[in-house]
């Protein structure tokens, strides 16, 4: 709201300004270097508005007067600059080898410059003057542009969509100019504002000093100059002109970032209305009790699960209704496709939900500590929730680039996990760091405490990030896709790793993953998702051997296997059409759309997770008549 | 236009293929260590047929599809299209050639420029193969992206208005458009869903059968190379470890790795995966810029042997068209490696 | 350690090229240089004085042995002596150089002490009445030109308030109180400008450490909440912050320039400006000189920070 306001206050204040100073000349303004020596430092009157400096020249007229000058000098500079930096930014940034360096070389010097020293020095040969002052400006700013056109370059070079026009076989030239100077205008726009801004700021500064723009040429810096001497008998002489050229920077800067937000959607605010901002506790508050006793070794039992996130155009339900339930010692493997909801639920278990937009909207996840005591974990606080983070239940990410802090090492990580929950003295809690590197299978464990997360290789990381898990001897494992961004031989080390700790504590493991293969290697039961649903269950040969839902089976059909290629017809079954989006869901079974079986009937509500055995059931109302 | 293409001739033939890269480091970081991306590939591939190119990450297997493209420039080696030394071709050459050889990447985000229309995109791929008028120019785009399962009216989109499928499509499309002869498939599926990946498979598939183009199927995963291609080559560390045809190498793998590899990859198959040992390899891949000496597989290799370090091996024939570089025959090779460490 | 000497090198790289520029800057401009110097409003000079400048500065001579002379006077800290005075430029800059260093330590202090706090709090509180306020406040601070803060706070605080003197300067060692009350306004000035550069950057850098993997990981470790943000989210912002003001560190030595003249204060930049004014070329080669280094070697003490906050470039 506020951020509309100033964007039309800038938009406006320099339309007018420009305006007013292109037509300066042709307005009924007084002389501005007039003097009246008589009415000197005048308060306002309605012959001068803002009233008469100490040589008693109208100071609206001068200040209207003061931006052409600034304007001039800041606008020609900044595309004059602009032009040449483009083009030396371009041709470096696209090129490699010698051209790179004799172009973008040269550019560190007058960097290592501070701008306003260069102009001084500059100043200090030529003499002051508007002139001059173009010229410096000019080539002081080269070095912008070309740096953000060289660096926006190396980023869109490294495209593929740059790769293949070079693979089309189009010409440097025309790649350059077709392909790559739309893709960094944005940011080349965005620097001209700022350009601009950068100008305006330093001509004042130098027209402060005496060594800008020669009286009696009227300049808003000369101006201030001049009033300064006065300030104690004539306050808003110095004023006026400080607030047109603050004003005037300010504009710019302003729409400098509205730019930014437009060619840069990345960096563009998604920001939510307080009203819609969810509080995480909402759902929990006052609802925290123990739920009862177990009595079977159950460990998790999830009912009904559902979370909200807000997102720009509304709220939507990444998890709809999921229940879920793992024993102790027990692998329930997750799967799913993109936008399934599966990560998700594991995020919900461990309160990690994204902060205040998102929320546990209904449902209930009953943990069963050692002593069978059932806690609804979904109305646990957040403040109390620490307990059972890395205690209870342990989590493990996707990446294992980003799982570590770069700046720590990983004896200091570890140390970190087992101070959470339990004071030791140092030697304790390093030594317990270091029995869970070698439980996790660290080869030299010592050494490595003391390395940093960059100089181990993927696979080391990902044990790493088990081993933080562990520490705290969790009774439940949650890991999201923990092999997705590693090689297969590698994938294979850290499944049986997992397996291992498995056997030898008992935990209980939920393994979220889109692999199906991976599914099969270590799932004892299996719940697939789709669309935040979960549209089926069942133990992992019951899901392999006897899919009951139609996109099971056409997931299943979908991974290549050697009987596929059957002479010259090859083909893999697949499924047509892509996932629908979470804020366009269709009325009924959420696959209906992408169903070869599809009736009427599915289409009409959504349908109930019926049991197909005891412990198998599919969300799918033919599932008798397919089976 | 189903002619029956001959599968001998070759139409790309490359010659100890080698590719170094340079770590860039600053003006005084001192000596610089070239990194061994390719180092030493020698292949070929006939008319209409679908060559595999298997390696995990780091393997060097990007490379080779980019260098083969001349988007990299070879360090070493002979590359001839059509019998045609194309090693040093000239800029020019370069480029009329690009029309008859392609390239689909992998990551379909980045691989279509975003502030081009769709219409734009396939429709500059089309005036390579000669200036049209508009009318059977936007035809002809249209023709284009019906064959790859779109429509009309996608015409006038942008990228960011498609899934990633559709990207991919129309990276297909694209490639499509110059009616090129060979076209390089580097990982195209792999930034996909598992249901979308089967549709963008049978996609290649088809159209690769229909024109009868060679394709280049770069990938990790074992069994799409297996559904796809005629003749599979294992990369490992920049170096062919094996090659052989398709039925060949899954049935009767020699090199240890490929065996590993085989065994290491998931299957959908519960019961059978649990009835076998997982992990096979220890460790994993030394770094490029540091490789071991001799075999630079030996350093994981469950059979390795003194011998190994010290010489490159020599390829060993052990079928037709079926070549592997491990100096042991005394191995059982021939069947995927189960528990044998 | 190597990561130590290969910066080094590059800054010793970099010097050289600086004061290189510097020479070239005379000669490449078109024109007799000694002819340039003197001429003033349109004014020739007489053939006498410009012959004898010519003299003075050895511009008689090769341009090469001009050169040599230039780099070895340099290198044994001889920068010449004024047109003015005829006193040596180097002691009156060994004078007023720790003045200019205490104004830009003063200033980077008060600016690092109000943006990191601001900052973390705005990202903290994302959208909410703080990061409103703060952002708003952060555009603002920025469209202020470094002179114009100077001037309208020498308006409120002396002219219309009367609690502080409008500028000047007391040693230290003389009366550290007031020595305070002088700096006092002169470094707030700057440091408006760089408030909002340090409060955006830590701002911006919070946001996106928050969602890292690595946050996600220790909060899963069951770490409290103060300490996942200290320990994982403010600690990693450090290094931002300290590119952060290395970029700008250009921008705060020109600032240095307009408000030492503003106020008063007699540290090198305002040496600088009456250079300039005098065109007492030698001067203002000899400072602009000493300010170049000064720059390089902030922006070496940067990158070596920058190492020891984040241990990926160390071990590059």
């Amino acid at each position: 709201m506020l951020r509309n306001v100033t964007l039309v206050f800038a938009i406006g204040f320099l339309a007018a300004m420009v305006a007013l100073a292109v037509f300066a000349p042709l307005l009924p303004l007084p002389d501005p270097v007039k003097m009246d020596v008589i009415s000197r430092m005048a308060g306002p009157s309605w012959a001068h508005p803002f009233g008469q400096d100490e040589y008693g020249r109208d100071i609206f007229s001068r200040i209207i007067h003061g931006a052409r000058a600034s304007l001039a000098v800041s606008l020609t500079a900044a595309a004059l600059a602009g032009a040449a930096g483009v083009i030396v930014g371009l041709v470096g940034g696209y090129f490699q080898g010698w051209i790179e360096l004799a172009t973008m070389r040269p550019l560190d010097v007058i960097l290592s410059f501070p701008p306003m020293l260069l102009a001084l020095l500059a100043v200090a040969l030529l003499g002051p003057g508007a002139l001059t002052l173009t010229v410096i400006l000019s080539i002081l700013f080269i070095p912008a542009y070309a740096r953000v056109t060289y660096g926006e370059v190396l980023v869109v070079r490294n495209h593929e969509y740059v790769e293949a026009a070079r693979a089309l076989g189009h010409r440097p030239l025309r790649i350059l100019a077709r392909t790559i100077l739309p893709n960094v205008a944005g940011p080349v726009l965005v620097q001209f504002s700022l350009v601009v801004a950068s100008c305006i700021v330093l001509e004042s500064g130098l027209s402060f000093l005496g060594l800008g723009v020669v009286p009696p040429t009227p300049s808003w810096g000369l101006m201030i100059r001049g009033a300064r001497a006065y300030m104690h008998l004539d306050p808003m002489g110095i004023v006026w002109p400080c607030m047109a050229l603050v004003f005037t920077v300010f504009s710019v800067n302003r729409l400098c970032d509205h730019l930014r937000d437009v060619f840069d959607p990345k960096a563009r605010r998604v920001s939510f209305s307080p009203a819609s901002a969810i509080d995480e506790d909402d759902g929990a508050r006052g609802r925290e009790a123990a739920a009862g006793s177990a009595t079977d070794d159950m460990l998790l039992d999830i009912r009904n699960l559902t979370t909200e996130i807000a997102v720009p155009r509304g709220s939507i339900r990444a998890v709809d209704g999921v229940s879920l339930k793992v024993r102790r010692g027990e692998a329930v493997a997750l799967v799913g496709e993109s936008g399934s909801g599966k990560s998700m639920t594991g995020l919900a278990i461990m309160k990690l939900l994204p902060r205040r937009i998102s929320r546990i909207a209904r449902g209930s996840i009953d943990y069963v500590t050692a002593d069978r005591q059932r806690h609804d974990l979904a109305t646990v606080p957040l403040n109390r929730f620490r307990a059972y983070r890395g205690k209870e239940i342990g989590m493990v990410f996707q990446e294992p680039m980003a799982c570590l802090n770069p700046v720590y090492t990983i004896g200091y990580q570890l140390v970190e996990a087992v101070t959470a929950h339990a004071r030791l003295p140092k030697q304790e809690t390093w030594a317990r760091a270091l029995k869970a590197l070698k439980q996790v299978g660290i080869p030299d464990p010592e050494r490595r405490l003391h390395e940093y997360p960059h100089q181990l290789s993927g696979g080391m990381r990902q044990r790493v990030a088990i081993a933080i898990a562990l520490c705290g001897k969790p009774s439940l494992l949650i890991a999201d896709e923990p092999t997705t961004a590693l090689d297969v031989t590698v994938q294979a080390q850290i499944l049986d790793l997992l397996e291992q700790i498995r056997e030898a504590s008992r935990i209980g493991l939920i393994f979220i993953t889109h692999n199906l293969g991976v599914v099969a290697e270590i799932a004892d039961r299996v719940v697939v998702m789709y669309c935040g649903q979960v549209v089926e269950e069942g133990t992992a040969e019951e899901i392999f051997y006897t899919p009951r839902h139609p996109y099971t089976r056409g997931l299943l059909a979908s991974v290549p296997k050697v009987e596929d290629k059957t002479g010259g017809n090859k083909r893999l079954s697949s499924i047509p059409g892509a996932v629908p989006s979470p804020l366009a869901l269709p009325p009924g079974c959420r696959f209906a759309p992408r169903c070869a079986h599809a009736t009427d009937l599915c289409n009409a509500g959504v349908p109930a997770l019926e049991p197909v055995s005891d412990s198998q059931a599919a969300r799918c109302v033919r599932w008798r008549e397919l089976a | 236009m189903t002619t029956p293409v001959l599968k001998t001739t070759p139409v790309l033939e490359v010659e100890n293929l080698q590719k170094l890269y340079y770590s860039s480091g600053g003006l005084f970081s001192g000596k610089r260590k070239p990194v061994k991306a390719v180092d030493g590939v020698s292949f070929s591939i006939a008319r209409g047929e679908v060559l595999g190119l298997v390696g995990e990450s780091g393997s060097g297997k990007s490379t080779v599809g980019r260098t083969l493209l001349r988007l990299h420039e070879p360090t070493a080696g002979t590359i001839r299209f059509d019998g045609e030394d194309i090693t040093h071709a000239s800029g020019q050459r370069m480029r009329d050639l690009r029309r008859e050889m392609q390239i689909i990447f992998q990551d379909p985000f980045s691989s279509l420029n975003p502030r081009s229309r769709i219409m734009e995109i396939v429709g500059e791929a089309v005036d390579l193969r000669g200036a049209l008028p508009k009318d059977e120019r936007e035809a002809s785009v249209i023709r284009l992206l019906e064959q790859v399962g779109l429509s009309r009216d996608h015409l006038h989109r942008f990228p960011h208005e498609f899934s990633g499928g559709q990207r991919q499509r129309l990276n297909i499309a694209r490639a499509l458009a110059v009616r090129p002869r060979f076209v390089v498939a580097d990982e195209p599926v792999a930034a996909l869903d598992v249901s979308i990946q089967a549709q963008v498979m049978n996609l290649l598939v088809d159209l690769q059968r229909d024109t009868g183009i060679a394709l280049l199927f770069i990938s990790h995963d074992l069994g799409l190379v297996e559904f796809i291609a005629d003749k599979v080559m294992v990369m490992y560390l920049g170096r062919i470890v094996e090659m052989a045809s398709a039925r060949d190498l899954y049935s009767r793998p020699f090199h240890p790795y490929t065996r590993a590899l085989l065994s290491t990859t998931p299957s959908v198959d519960p019961r059978e995966a649990r009835a076998r040992k997982r992990t096979l390899l220890q460790g994993e891949p030394p770094s490029p810029a540091n490789p071991p000496s001799g075999c630079t597989f030996r350093t994981r290799c469950p059979f390795a042997i003194a011998a190994c370090a010290a010489e490159r091996p020599a390829y060993r024939q052990v079928g037709e068209g079926h070549y592997h570089s491990c100096i042991r025959d005394d191995i059982s090779g021939g069947e995927p490696l189960r528990a044998v460490a | 350690m190597n990561y130590v000497v290969r910066r080094g090198a590059t800054a010793i790289a970099t010097l050289f090229a600086v004061a290189s520029l510097i020479f070239l800057l005379l000669h490449l401009v078109p024109g007799d240089p000694a002819e340039i110097l003197l001429s003033s409003g349109g004014i020739a000079p007489s053939k006498e004085s410009v012959e004898a400048l010519r003299v003075n500065l050895g511009l008689d001579k090769p341009l090469l042995e001009q050169y040599i002379t230039y780099l070895g006077n340099i290198t044994t800290g001889n920068l010449g002596t004024s047109f003015q005075d005829g006193a040596p430029i180097g002691d009156e800059i060994v004078k007023r150089l720790p003045r200019t260093l205490e104004l830009i330590l003063a200033a980077t202090f008060i600016s690092v002490l109000v943006g990191m706090p601001a900052g973390v709090a705005a990202a903290l509180r994302r959208g909410g009445v703080i990061d409103g306020l703060c952002s708003s406040l952060a555009s603002f601070g920025l469209s202020v030109p470094v002179f114009v803060t100077g001037t309208l706070l020498i308006l409120l605080f002396s002219q219309i308030l009367r609690l502080v003197p409008a500028g000047g300067y007391v040693g230290f060692a003389d009366n550290p109180a007031q020595h305070i009350v002088y700096l006092l306004l002169p470094a707030v000035s700057i440091a408006v400008g760089l408030i909002p550069v340090v409060f955006r950057m830590v701002r911006t850098s919070i946001l996106e450490f928050l969602e890292k993997e690595w946050v996600r990981t220790a909060r899963a470790k069951g770490l409290d909440e103060p300490r996942v943000l200290l320990l994982h989210v403010v600690r990693n912002s450090l290094s931002p912050v300290v590119t952060v003001l290395g970029l700008h560190m250009g921008t705060l030595l020109g600032g240095t320039v307009l408000v030492e003249y503003v106020f008063n204060w007699p540290g090198l930049s305002g040496m600088l400006v009456q250079a300039v004014e005098q065109r007492d070329y030698p001067a203002v080669q000899g400072i602009v000189l000493v300010i170049c280094l000064l720059f390089v070697l902030i922006n070496l003490g940067v990158d070596l920070l920058y190492g020891m906050l984040d241990p990926r470039v160390r071990y590059k």
